[in-house]
């Protein structure tokens, strides 16, 4: 049950992990102050309630999935080096050491 | 790890945290408003009886019978802090044995969104006005004032009470109990 939701990619890279924070600061921040106003103004506090909570809900439609404009800047990864490439000096080391370790 | 869940915890802390600045932010609004407003008191009936109490002291004490009017607009005291108000009518006094006695009389509960102007006439007191002995009889100077409890939204609870306040004497004598 868990696996399957665990194969549902959704991871963004650094940098849209940091505009996803900043958007829904930003959207309850200001849902906050029309709210705060809205309800001051016409002597409500419940309506500064409704306001905020749509503010959330609005904020968590656009940053909880991973939505593209969060994955556009993938890390670059070193590419594979294939192991034929490695030095030829290291290996016996390695030979010797998986040796000691049987 | 940033996943689906650490974004949402994080969203939710946020948003909590706003909500409750909102909130002090509306304690903050109303916190120093002047909760007073003018209040009309007027006693049409004194009735005065010396009955048994059964609750107190087994001896016969004073019992006071009153019928009033009441009138006040209570709209300034509502603004977006208030949820209710509960008004309630004292009746203050001083006897040989004790220098303050209090008793409320009467109490109405006032929603928000409700009628707030208050204009009751002939209004018989809702609970017994019993002193503990024989204080009321010939007493000069008993003051009736109508006070509210403010209750918020967040914030202090206040207890304000209402200016115009009305002091009246009780008469010297016991109306006789009629045997039917």
């Amino acid at each position: 049950m868990l696996s399957i939701f665990k194969s549902i990619p959704s991871h963004m890279d650094y940098k849209g992990q940091k505009l996803a924070e900043q958007i829904f600061q930003g959207i309850i921040l200001i849902s906050a102050v029309i709210g705060f106003v809205y309800g001051l103004i016409i002597e409500q506090f419940g309506w500064t309630v409704y306001i905020v909570l749509a503010g959330f809900v609005v904020s968590c439609v656009l940053t909880l999935p991973p939505w593209p404009m969060y994955r556009q800047n993938p890390l670059s990864w070193q590419p594979i080096i294939p192991e034929t490439s490695a030095e030829p000096s290291q290996k016996p080391q390695e030979a010797l050491k998986k040796k000691k370790h049987k | 790890m940033n996943t689906v869940l650490s974004r949402a915890n994080s969203l939710f802390a946020f948003s909590l945290s706003v909500m409750a600045a909102l909130t002090f932010g509306c304690f903050v609004t109303t916190a120093f408003k002047d909760r007073r407003v003018p209040v009309d008191i007027h006693v049409s009936k004194v009735m005065l009886k010396n009955v048994d109490d059964f609750t107190g002291p087994r001896e016969r004490s004073d019992l006071g019978f009153l019928t009033f009017d009441l009138s006040s607009d209570l709209q300034p005291i509502f603004d977006w802090n208030v949820k209710q108000l509960f008004l309630y009518l004292s009746a203050e006094y001083a006897t040989r044995s004790n220098a303050l006695n209090q008793v409320v009389l009467w109490d109405k509960i006032v929603l928000r969104g409700e009628n707030t102007k208050l204009n009751l006439r002939d209004v018989k007191s809702k609970y017994f006005f019993f002193d503990d002995g024989n204080g009321l009889r010939a007493n000069k100077n008993i003051t009736l004032t109508l006070s509210w409890n403010v209750v918020p939204n967040a914030g202090i609870l206040p207890l304000v009470a209402g200016s115009g306040h009305v002091s009246l004497p009780f008469p010297e004598s016991y109306e006789t109990t009629k045997s039917y």
